[in-house]
């Protein structure tokens, strides 16, 4: 049965093209379905121009989701981009 | 997987710099793992499109998984399409991408960056159509 787990983080900096690029190169390693949720708005986390929509920024919180076979280690992976990414001075 | 090889993307443009500025972009955002090969401007360094520009951009970007053409504007179509309906050796298969050219090109090569196979490095690039930015 396909496990679904999720995680949140708060973004230490704005998501911009490159770790959204970085995000969706990851989230395609992964068999499970990943999406990405801020506020009202969320996104494919394997499509780059979805993830870009979002206008995550500094502050915001956003919720990683993931359901399949690996969502676990899909939501650690993202996460980890996520922090590295946007961490401030990166 | 990781191993597989990747999609190639050629940029068909009108302008040589707008060209190599959509490619330097993409490899950016994908990381650069994938061939994208621009091809922008005639043989003499005008404004238009070359067939010969994108026979040899083509070749270069073929790892063997097959190669995405994202052309601009509607003559680097005719010009893709041309060169495409010669006899040749050209890598196949290759695909011509109906989508606006920066988001497809982006979402394309992001796409083959993360081991998308030639049909689904099409529908990303495709689905730029529909992505909104604000």
């Amino acid at each position: 049965m396909p496990a679904s787990y999720e995680e949140a983080i708060t973004l230490a900096g704005d998501l911009h093209a490159r770790p959204a690029g970085a995000l969706a190169v990851a989230a395609a390693q992964f068999s499970s379905a990943v999406s990405l949720t801020v506020g009202a708005s969320s996104a494919d986390a394997k499509s780059v121009l979805g993830v870009m929509g979002l206008g995550a920024t500094c502050g915001q919180h956003v919720t990683v989701t993931a359901e399949g076979p690996d969502a676990h280690e899909a939501v650690a992976a993202i996460i980890a981009i996520l922090a590295e990414a946007t961490r401030v001075g990166a | 997987m990781s191993l597989d090889a990747r999609v190639g993307i050629v940029l068909v443009s009108h302008s040589a710099a707008l060209a190599d500025g959509a490619a330097e972009l993409a490899a950016q955002v994908s990381g650069g793992t994938v061939a994208i090969i621009p091809a922008g401007g005639t043989d003499d360094g005008r404004l238009g499109t070359s067939a010969a520009k994108v026979e040899r951009a083509l070749k270069l970007a073929d790892g063997g998984a097959g190669v995405v053409i994202v052309p601009d504007l509607g003559s680097a179509v005719l010009t893709v399409r041309a060169l495409l309906g010669e006899p040749g050796d050209l890598p196949t298969p290759v695909e011509v991408a109906d989508a606006p050219f920066v988001e497809g090109v982006v979402a394309a090569t992001v796409a083959a960056a993360g081991g998308a196979n030639i049909k689904a490095v099409l529908a990303a690039a495709e689905e730029a159509r529909h992505a909104r930015k604000l």
